[in-house]
This record gives C-alpha cells, sequence and structure tokens, in this order.
C-alpha cells in the first residue's frame, strides 16, 4: 500500500481518537467544573431579571456549618499592577477581577431594595462540591436572604427567608425586600436538589429604613399633628411622587425638554444635581 | 419682632479637577465657570450689601475639593488665562455686533462683567476668593460649613467607621487650616444621612447638618415640630430639615423661578451659534464647540425660536419673584407661628451653583431678597442654624432616617446599574487603607518615604470615593472621565497598597502622582487607624 495512504489513515485514526477525547472531556468539566466556573467570570448582566422569589420559613434540619475559609496568606503577591501602564499612559487602568477573597457584601439601596455583591474562592467551592461527590452536578448557587430584624441571628432562628437563583457569569444582584424597617443579612451557597444549602459566606447584616411617620411618641414632645398632614402623603407602595420626586431634578429635566438642545448641556450642569 | 426665620443654604461643590499633565482640560473649565458666575458673583452681593450697611444672614458650605481647588496656583492662574480669553472675544463681539443695538448692548454687558470678575478674582482678592468668604464669615454675615472630604456618600461606605471618620475629620482640618477655626456645621455630601454619622460628627465637634424632609419627618420618635425646628440625634448634634415649599419654588420645573421665559437661556451660547472659525480660538484645543459663557437669548417660551435677552426686563422679573418667595415666606411663617409654641425656622438649602450658572439673574434674586427682607416685612429675620440654636438650645432628641436629597430620596442614584461596580472596590480599598495605618503605627524617622506613600494612598481613596463620579455614571454625560478617574485613583491606591508592603516604593512614580493629586498636602493617614 502506499505510505501516503497508510498515513493519511493513521491521521484519521488519530483525529478519531481526539474528537473522542475532547468530548469526554468536556463531559467531566460539566459534571465537576462548570458550577463554579460561572461565578469567576465577570459580568455586566444585569441582575434586576425577574426571579421568582418567595418568601420561606428557615429549616433548622436542614442548615449546614459554614466551611471555614483556608487561612489566606497575607505575604501572598497580590494582583500586581504594571507601573507603566498606571503612571505614564494615558490609557485607563484595569481593576482587579477580584481581591482573592471569599465573601458576599451587603447594601441598602432604598427602603424596598438592597444590594449584594460577592467574590468566592475556587477552591473553597471545590472542596464543598467534592464533599457533595455525585451530588455536586445537580446544585443551583443561590443566595439566602434572612429578616434578622430585632434578633441575634445565629444561623436558625430567622423569622423568615427568601432564595433567589443567580445565573451565569452574575457577582451581584439587586434583592427586592418590600420592607422597610427591617434587618436582613444573606448567604450565598448551593442548593442540592433534595433542599440541602451549603453556605460558602455570610454578609454583614443591614437594616432598610422607616418610610412613614413613626408611631414612637415622646410624651414631652407630642407632634403636632397639622405639621404632618400638609406634608407627607402616605403611599401603598412606592415612594410618593409628590413628597420624594426631586424638585430641581425636575426643573433641569424639563429645561433640557423644551429649552433647549441636549447636546450643548455643559460639563458642570452633569457633575451637579 | 419677627415671627419665625429663613435660613437660606448654598451647597457650593465641585468634584477635584486639576490636570497639570496638560496645557489646558475641558473639565477645569467647570470651576471657571463656576466662579465666573456664581462665587464672584455672589461676593459681589455680599460685598455691596455690606457697604450699603444692609444685615444679611447666609449659610454656604464651601467643600473640601472646592477650596483645594480655588487656593491652587496653577488652576489660578489657568483662570486667568480663561476669563482674559473671554474679555477678549467681547470685545471682538462689540465690534462685530455694532450694528445690531439689542446685540451690542449685551456684548457690552458681557464686557463688563467678564472685566469686573477679572478685577474682583485678581485684584481685590489676588487670585484666592476665599479670603472674601472668610471676610464674610468673619464679619458674622455667612456662615462657612463644611462637607465630607471629598463628598463621598457616606451610607454607601458599608459602615467603614474609619473610612467614614476619615472623610469628616480630613474635612474639619482643612477647614480650620482655611478659616482658622473648626466649622460648626456640614453639608453632608448629597444630603446623605444614616443613623450613626452623627456620631461622628459629634467626634469632629461638629454641632449641626442638614437632611432631607423625610430625614426629619421618618425620624423616631416623630419630631414634634416636624421639619420647622431641629431635632438633636442621641450624640447631641442637631439635624435641621429641608423645607419643601420653599425649595420647590425655586427648582421646580413647572413653578420653578428659574424658567421665567425673561431670563437668559442657558442652552444658547455662542460657542455653538457663532461661525466656527471665529469662536475657534476660545474652543478648547480639540476643537469641540462648548459653552463660552456668552449667550445672548432668553428663554422666550417652549419653543425653538429665541428672542433677544434683555436684562433690564429680567432683573425686574428677579425683583419681582425675590418679592413672591419672600410673600410665601411671610405667609408660611405666619401659619406656622400659629400652631408652633416656638418661632419656626425655614430652612432652603439649593446647590450654589444654580445661583448665576444654571440661573443666570439668581445672585440678583438673593440680592433683592435681602434688601426687601431687610426694609420691606416684619414677619421673617434672615438666620443660621447656628444662631437658631443658640436660641433655641433645648430641643427634641430623635433619631433622623436614612435619607439623601437624590432622586427618590435614599441613595438609588449612586447605586444603580450604571455604578454599582464601583463599590467592590472601593470597599476593598478603604478595607485596605485602614489596614495600613494600623500596620504602620509608628514610623522611625528613615521611613519618610514609606510616610509619602502612606499619605499618598489616603489621597487616592478619598479622591476615588467622591460621589460625583458614582453621579455622573449614572446622569450618563462624560461618563468616561468618571469612569477613568475612579479607575486611575483605585489603581493608584492598590499600586501603593503592594508597594507599602513589599517595601518596594517607586519614588519617581510617587513624586509623579503627588504632583497630580496634589489634595490635601497636610494629610495624615493615621486617620484611619
Amino acid at each position: 500500500m502506499d505510505k501516503a495512504i497508510i498515513k493519511e489513515i493513521f491521521l484519521l485514526i488519530f483525529e478519531v481518537f481526539k474528537a473522542l477525547y475532547e468530548i469526554l472531556w468536556k463531559k467531566i468539566k460539566n459534571l465537576f467544573g462548570l458550577t463554579w466556573d460561572r461565578f469567576f467570570g465577570f459580568s455586566d448582566v444585569s441582575s434586576e431579571q425577574a426571579t421568582y422569589q418567595e418568601w420561606g420559613v428557615t429549616d433548622e434540619d436542614k442548615w449546614p456549618s459554614i466551611p471555614e475559609a483556608p487561612p489566606i496568606n497575607l505575604e501572598e503577591p497580590q494582583q500586581k499592577i504594571e507601573r507603566k501602564e498606571v503612571a505614564y499612559l494615558p490609557k485607563t487602568p484595569d481593576l482587579p477581577d477580584g481581591y482573592g477573597d471569599n465573601r458576599i457584601v451587603l447594601m441598602v439601596r432604598d427602603p424596598e431594595w438592597l444590594f449584594t455583591y460577592w467574590e468566592l474562592r475556587k477552591d473553597l467551592m471545590d472542596s464543598v462540591l467534592n464533599t457533595l461527590g455525585a451530588m455536586a452536578h445537580t446544585v443551583k448557587i443561590i443566595l439566602r436572604v434572612y429578616d434578622v430584624t430585632d434578633i441575634i441571628f445565629n444561623g436558625y432562628n430567622a423569622h423568615k427567608h427568601l432564595d433567589i437563583q443567580v445565573t451565569g457569569g452574575t457577582r451581584s444582584w439587586y434583592i427586592k425586600v418590600s420592607e422597610p424597617n427591617r434587618s436582613f443579612c444573606v448567604d450565598i451557597g448551593f442548593l442540592t436538589f433534595n433542599d440541602t444549602f451549603w453556605a460558602l459566606s455570610r454578609s454583614n447584616a443591614v437594616r432598610t429604613p422607616c418610610m412613614g411617620v413613626s408611631d414612637v411618641v415622646d410624651e414631652k414632645w407630642i407632634g403636632i399633628e397639622k405639621l404632618y398632614e400638609k406634608l407627607y402623603v402616605p403611599v401603598d407602595t412606592g415612594i410618593s411622587e409628590s413628597v420624594f420626586e426631586r424638585a430641581h431634578r425636575n426643573w433641569q429635566e424639563s429645561l433640557k425638554e423644551y429649552v433647549s438642545s441636549p447636546e450643548s448641556l455643559s460639563g458642570l450642569a452633569v457633575s451637579k444635581k | 419682632m419677627e415671627k419665625g426665620y429663613l435660613s437660606l443654604i448654598l451647597h457650593a461643590h465641585l468634584p477635584f479637577i486639576r490636570h497639570p499633565e496638560y496645557s489646558e482640560f475641558l473639565e477645569e473649565d467647570w470651576l471657571f465657570e463656576a466662579i465666573t458666575e456664581t462665587y464672584i458673583p455672589l461676593i459681589n452681593v455680599f460685598d455691596k450689601l455690606i457697604d450699603e450697611g444692609i444685615d444679611f444672614r447666609i449659610t454656604m458650605s464651601l467643600t473640601p475639593p472646592l477650596i483645594s481647588m480655588l487656593t491652587d496656583a496653577l488652576l489660578q492662574s489657568r483662570y486667568i488665562r480663561y476669563i482674559e480669553k473671554r474679555i477678549q472675544l467681547t470685545e471682538k463681539e462689540i465690534e462685530r455686533t455694532k450694528h445690531q443695538p439689542e446685540f451690542n448692548q449685551l456684548a457690552q454687558m458681557y464686557y463688563r462683567h467678564f472685566t469686573n470678575v477679572r478685577y474682583v478674582f485678581a485684584e481685590k482678592y489676588h487670585k484666592n476668593i476665599i479670603h472674601a468668604f472668610k471676610k464674610f464669615q468673619d464679619m458674622g454675615k455667612l456662615e462657612i460649613i463644611t462637607c465630607g472630604a471629598t463628598h463621598g456618600f457616606l451610607p454607601l461606605m458599608n459602615n467603614n467607621i474609619n473610612a467614614m471618620r476619615a472623610q469628616i475629620q480630613v474635612a474639619v482640618t482643612h477647614y480650620e487650616k482655611h478659616f482658622g477655626r473648626k466649622p460648626r456645621g456640614i453639608w453632608l455630601p448629597e444630603c446623605a444621612y444614616e443613623p450613626g454619622v452623627d456620631q461622628l460628627l459629634k467626634e469632629a465637634g461638629i454641632r449641626f447638618f442638614i437632611t432631607e424632609t423625610h430625614g426629619i419627618l421618618f425620624a423616631s420618635p416623630r419630631p414634634k415640630y416636624g421639619i420647622y425646628a431641629p431635632i438633636y440625634c442621641p450624640s447631641g448634634v442637631a439635624a435641621f430639615g429641608r423645607d419643601m415649599e420653599s425649595s420647590k419654588q425655586v427648582w421646580s420645573a413647572k413653578e420653578g423661578y428659574p424658567g421665567d421665559f425673561s431670563y437668559r437661556d442657558f442652552y444658547r451660547d455662542v460657542g455653538f451659534d457663532l461661525d466656527y472659525d471665529y469662536v475657534k480660538p476660545y474652543l478648547h484645543g480639540d476643537g469641540k464647540r462648548t459653552n463660552i459663557g456668552i449667550k445672548y437669548y432668553r428663554i422666550t417660551g417652549k419653543t425653538d425660536h429665541k428672542e433677544p435677552y434683555s436684562h433690564e426686563r429680567a432683573l425686574d422679573k428677579a425683583a419681582e419673584h425675590a418679592g413672591n418667595f419672600m410673600f410665601n415666606r411671610e405667609k408660611q411663617v405666619e401659619y406656622l407661628a400659629s400652631i408652633m409654641d416656638r418661632k419656626p425656622i425655614i430652612v432652603a438649602p439649593y446647590d450654589a451653583e444654580l445661583f448665576g450658572h444654571w440661573w443666570f439673574e439668581g445672585p440678583d434674586w438673593i440680592n433683592f431678597l435681602f434688601r426687601k427682607i431687610a426694609f420691606d416685612q416684619k414677619t421673617i429675620s434672615l438666620i443660621t442654624p447656628m444662631e437658631y440654636l443658640e436660641i433655641y438650645p433645648v430641643n427634641q432628641v430623635s433619631t433622623p432616617s436614612l435619607s439623601s436629597w437624590g432622586y427618590k430620596g435614599y441613595s438609588e442614584y449612586w447605586l444603580n446599574e450604571s455604578n454599582d461596580w464601583i463599590y467592590r472596590h472601593l470597599q476593598k480599598a478603604a478595607e485596605r487603607m485602614v489596614e495600613l495605618a494600623r500596620t504602620n503605627l509608628h514610623l522611625d524617622e528613615n521611613s519618610s518615604l514609606r510616610n509619602k506613600a502612606l499619605n499618598q494612598a489616603a489621597r487616592e481613596l478619598l479622591l476615588a470615593q467622591s460621589s460625583d463620579w458614582a453621579f455622573i455614571m449614572k446622569a450618563g454625560t462624560m461618563v468616561e472621565y468618571a469612569v477613568k478617574r475612579t479607575k486611575e485613583h483605585l489603581s493608584r491606591f492598590n499600586k501603593l497598597y503592594d508597594d507599602i508592603r513589599s517595601n518596594n516604593i517607586d519614588v519617581a512614580w510617587l513624586a509623579d502622582i503627588e504632583g497630580k493629586d496634589n489634595i490635601f498636602p497636610d494629610i495624615d493617614y493615621h486617620v484611619y487607624q
């Protein structure tokens, strides 16, 4: 047989094996890897997507302890930034994707909305997934939001909780709690198909502001009702536009609308309210 | 004898923008426009009232970044260049419009205005207009209050007490250096308060701050007098609430004075209206059309057709509006005094740059208002918040609610999809700064380089925290600049953090950024410990 043909056949066999290997490797990766990979990607995905949210009651039995994060070596080199890029080139420098932390942080936006961002360590997630064994490929990443108003939260005694599944590459989320004047904290972790929750990190606690006139009255300083009648318009949901709409903002915007050509907006204007 | 008080408060602020690495820089114009159109016209109003022996009271916040820019030699000399170019252009304009009397009159008005501004800036106050404000304060007419060191939005600092404290302490030290005494009041950046902030103010010796209306209305226990008297926070610091009625009259689109058809139109500027080659020498190096500050038309109406501006007609309107504002405050005070067992205070805060920059006749309106209050009525007196506290030292104790004066009244404008990415970096940098301060408590004599690097790290963090960057990202104009500034300061901070910890400080690079980001030359990083 022609040597060239033999060579072609060998190459073909090699290609077939290579393809099979790749398919197999992909499967393995799907099984163990992708679950966390997407949480290391940096993404601007809008997180105010509609997610089905429902308050539940914390279930003590299903509550595992938070795995200990391995200690961070302080001498470990941090993300180094090329000196020349920062100092001498007009190019805008990039910020690091992460800081090697395993944490979730919770912030208040207004009486109804919270904002959370997180960074998770791959080694820590690995160790949890290893523990889960075969269940690892079924896990979902969720945010578990706890109502911890006026209690010392021990992980089991929240008034109620809310689970939010987070998706692809997301590293932050807006959480609608719709409850003024209450305290919340949030865990991020894995939820298995049998509803076991493995927390990876717990946030700080925050309190939403109140959104109405206080019921608390100081006997020495009984409020003058008339002063409140005139000013405050209670509303069922949302924030009363009449009370809260910033008049000055309004003015500026309508000026732009009907008095002006927006392209001539001065720099000073945009730096101010 | 008056039945109540009016406290007019102007918040004067611009972010720290200074670029020695360029021979000129577009965003530096924000400062120059504000000097020309707002700060010096206000100084002229105050000087004239004093010359004529007319008493008045006003409160102004001059933020540390603004004071830093106004006292910076480079920006002062660049301002002279800016105003001289405008004088030169008005000279040409007087010639160009000689056969159009309506415009010629205006060209002459601008010529007089710019030459007067140049004189007040360069000769009367020797390029440092902070001296003017200090003079008014020392005379007891003006109460200057401070602000966050770089206008950082405190409720979004995630309770990093050290970072919040540094915003307050650095501002107080800076104020003391420029005004020879400690500030008694503060304008919280974006009027943003959260419970606990008052404790940091107390530590800094600050006696009062201003909150948005609902900060007081939703306070607990319920404040007896609503927003018409201050409350004491548990720390003992007084909180004054903003009055919606008086705010609306000035700001509101529908009812607000500045939208009157007789007033000058902000958007019709010769930078856009005149022949390109003719105005090109007065534009920036890139040749892009921008506002020059010479505007010939009045608002006219909801139309693109604009009538020429008449300054006399506009001044008549300003006087009329001042009378209307005063009349409404009199009625308001009469009503409030009838249901309260003490004299009410109406707190009316505005952005200073509204007056003159946006609303060209704004400083004249203040002038008319103060004169009318002095001569035409007896119901209201002007007062500063501090003077009110001296008259009424006993006040109800109550905790204000989280609030800001931004859109919807909370933190949304500074925390939304357009800018939320900054917080993970800002919060990390703040934590790292605290760590640096705590691991470098005592430096020996040979550590001056390390000391410099630590102080510069504090400056970079503060500059990154300025709420203006998040605001601009949301507002949608000049976003690129705000993103660049945020990333630049954070990157500089991160590099300093790494260099300090590895004891490998880059001397030349440090000197370079010290020259650029030269705010707070006397800062001491120990403020973060």
